[in-house]
């Protein structure tokens, strides 16, 4: 439907992720290589998975469980991908350190390390978006809109925007929550991450039964809020725990 | 806390930290390739017809029942022949022009680039610009398109080869402005001869940077050797703070002079790195020659390449303080070129000095040849005219190539072709993407299946 709707579906999918980045990401230079080299990362763990999956592809529509059996081992290797960010992040982080003390500058604070597990977060966030929403968005420039059987009450562009808005909201701030967790070792974050994860990717099967689009869709960007907001809680725990630390250390 | 993006109060002790500006050099050459390949992208996309449409174009097509547009191929020994003659040219004219370098014709190389620059802006630029006025349908009568084409041409090639009399935002602009119309052009080509061609060069890079024999090589020797920079259109980013050059010029100093660099040294070299400071580098006068023969059908496209004399920047580092003339010299980067000869006689022929590979400059900046941006523009455009996953897939793709081949240089210190690795990469993810991951991605979110 146009140019302007093309734009208007990029923008809900992606808005946040922009101002996000042109916000916090693109001050630092660092965080944008974190962005760029954890959007490939994800990028491989999906391309990993299409070729477990090749050979099973199309699905019938009716067998339900085989999207669930698909969902399930899509989440999997994804925490399995964070994972390996991760230690590859705490590799980094000791050579940045033993940079930095070289250099008789002061170490990586815990601000940076926060901001650096956003831009990991952001990253996945915006492949996602990118890979299931922006690259089927090309129809939407032209003149009319398209609807999918399953979801005939909203336009099908508007469908997955909304969603890829939803998950992007996840995958950054469940970064940040994970990170923190293996950091102070807390298994009920560690275990957290997952579930939510797992929960939202769940949620979309929602979207197979006849109308429940309109369902799963709000459905979603609750989570994502619930999302938000535990991070919140984290980061602002954790942040002033360090600052009474240091005013102690005083 | 130094950093303006948190907005919790912190501990007033903490200065800027090690994070502020890490990765400062690789960012600023990321950029611009990023926007050159953007630009492609969208003149691709507006100008130019699908080679063959995307499973989930054709499916919607389908449903309403317009008829698809089937890609006319063309076969592979035709790619092949082409993409070899090609290479053959390259390779002749890059002799060509290690024997000018060698008896110091500099003015029929600076003659050449210049020529080059303005041939591409005014007639390739003219072709874009008559594209897009027919496509957009703005209203621009002739006489005013007479008037400011030649200008804006002559400006833009001026900005181009003269960088020392433009603001150099302008400069970095023009050249990557003949990156995009050149990137355009090769696009045109049918779809088997483009990728026959990227991988022929990709090939070509590495064996003409690195084999002894091989023609770039020869090229950089002399100009190594008679501390002189060859005349090339290169793109250098802008230089970084002198503030931290200080800080590393101390930490060279007070580190050990072993030859062998750990990781840490190596990845700080990489991402923090500014060795000139003070020197009062200006950036040299580098001349870009071109020639143009139009209506011939043989015509030679230069092409540079640039390398990196590393090894020679340690140990003058370390005397910093007191030499600081030789230390830019010694990082001064050779360029060189290598035409290319247009394979199809119909076509008309324009001559570009590019360059290939990556270096650094006389300032510490990262130094990009034109050639590289033009490649990695043409293999994400031709990626483009399938569809946009696999667009974001080779971007991705060729910046990874790009940040592991920054990596090799900080480690071999020494020339090194930036074409081959991303190439390699932007293809196979390209094969990938198109055979395994579009099916998979177009099944699950026509499904509203997202995870």
């Amino acid at each position: 439907m146009t140019v302007a709707a093309g734009l208007g579906y990029a923008l809900i999918a992606l808005g946040p992720a922009f101002s996000l980045f042109a916000g916090v990401v693109a001050r630092k230079p660092f965080l944008v290589l974190t962005l760029l080299s954890s959007t490939l990362f994800w990028l491989i763990s999906l391309i990993v998975l299409s070729g477990i999956w090749r050979g099973f592809l199309p699905i019938k529509s009716g067998t339900w469980w085989a999207y669930a059996i698909l969902i399930i081992t899509s989440v999997a290797l994804q925490e399995g991908t964070r994972l390996v960010f991760w230690r590859l992040y705490k590799k980094m982080e000791e050579m940045l350190d033993a940079f930095a003390d070289r250099i008789s500058k002061p170490r990586l604070s815990l601000t940076d390390k926060m901001l650096i597990s956003l831009a990991g977060g952001l990253g996945h966030g915006v492949a996602h978006a990118v890979f299931f929403c922006l690259s089927l968005l090309t129809p939407a420039f032209g003149r009319a809109t398209f609807y999918v059987e399953r979801c005939s009450k909203m336009p099908f562009f508007l469908a997955s925007a909304l969603i890829a808005l939803g998950f992007l909201v996840i995958h950054t701030f469940s970064m940040i929550i994970a990170f923190n967790a293996y950091d102070e070792k807390k298994k009920c974050d560690q275990i957290v991450v997952p579930v939510v994860h797992l929960a939202a990717a769940v949620m979309t099967l929602v979207n197979l039964a006849p109308g429940g689009c309109l369902i799963g869709t709000p459905l979603l960007l609750v989570m994502a809020a619930l999302t938000l907001q535990y991070c919140w809680r984290v980061a602002c725990r954790r942040l002033t725990e360090h600052q009474h630390r240091q005013l102690n250390d005083n | 806390m130094a950093d303006a993006a948190a907005a919790v109060p912190g501990d007033p002790r903490d200065g800027p930290t090690v994070l502020d500006s890490l990765g400062e050099d690789i960012t600023r050459i990321v950029y611009p390739v990023t926007t050159c390949m953007l630009l492609v992208v969208l003149l691709v996309s507006l100008l130019s017809s699908p080679s063959a449409p995307s499973p989930l174009a054709a499916s919607i097509a389908a449903t309403t029942g317009g008829g698809g547009v089937s890609g006319g191929g063309d076969d592979i020994p035709t790619a092949l022949v082409t993409a070899l003659t090609f290479v053959v040219a390259v390779t002749a004219a890059t002799f060509l022009l290690a024997l000018l370098f060698y008896l110091r014709c500099t003015p029929c190389l600076r003659a050449y680039l210049g020529f080059s620059a303005l041939s591409v802006l005014l007639v390739l630029g003219g072709q874009v610009a008559l594209l897009l006025l027919s496509r957009l349908r703005l209203p621009l009568d002739a006489v005013s398109f007479a008037l400011l084409l030649p200008n804006a041409a002559g400006a833009l090639a001026l900005a181009a080869l003269a960088p020392a009399s433009v603001p150099i935002a302008l400069h970095q602009a023009a050249l990557v402005a003949i990156a995009v119309l050149t990137a355009f052009w090769f696009t045109l080509l049918p779809e088997w001869t483009t990728w026959a061609l990227l991988v022929a060069m990709a090939i070509y890079d590495l064996a003409a940077v690195l084999l002894p024999g091989g023609p770039l090589r020869v090229l950089l020797r002399l100009a190594i050797e008679r501390n002189e920079e060859i005349p090339a259109l290169v793109y250098e980013a802008r230089p970084v703070d002198p503030r931290h050059g200080r800080n590393w010029r101390l930490w060279r100093e007070g580190g050990q002079p072993g030859a062998s660099s750990t990781t840490v040294e190596v990845i700080g070299e990489v991402l923090g790195r500014n060795l000139d400071c003070n020197s009062g580098y200006s950036s040299s006068p580098q001349v870009h020659e071109v020639a143009t023969s139009a209506g011939d059908a043989n015509n030679s496209r230069p092409r540079a390449t640039l390398a990196a004399a590393l090894s020679s920047a340690d140990s003058s580092i370390a005397q910093a303080e007191e030499v600081p003339v030789l230390q830019e010299h010694r990082v001064a980067v050779a360029e060189m070129r290598v035409p290319l000869i247009q394979p199809h006689p119909e076509r008309y022929g324009e001559e570009e000095e590019d360059e290939d590979g990556i270096g650094l400059s006389s300032s510490g900046a990262i130094k990009l040849g034109l050639g590289d941006f033009i490649f990695y523009s043409v293999l994400v455009g031709r990626a483009a005219m399938y569809d946009y996953m696999t667009v974001y897939a080779c971007y991705l793709a060729i910046i990874a190539g790009l940040g592991i081949t920054l990596l090799l240089l900080a480690f071999f210190r020494k020339a090194l072709p930036a074409l081959p690795v991303s190439i390699t990469l932007g293809v196979v993810f390209y094969v990938l993407t198109r055979t395994l991951l579009e099916e998979f991605v177009v099944q699950c979110s026509t499904n509203l299946l997202m995870f």
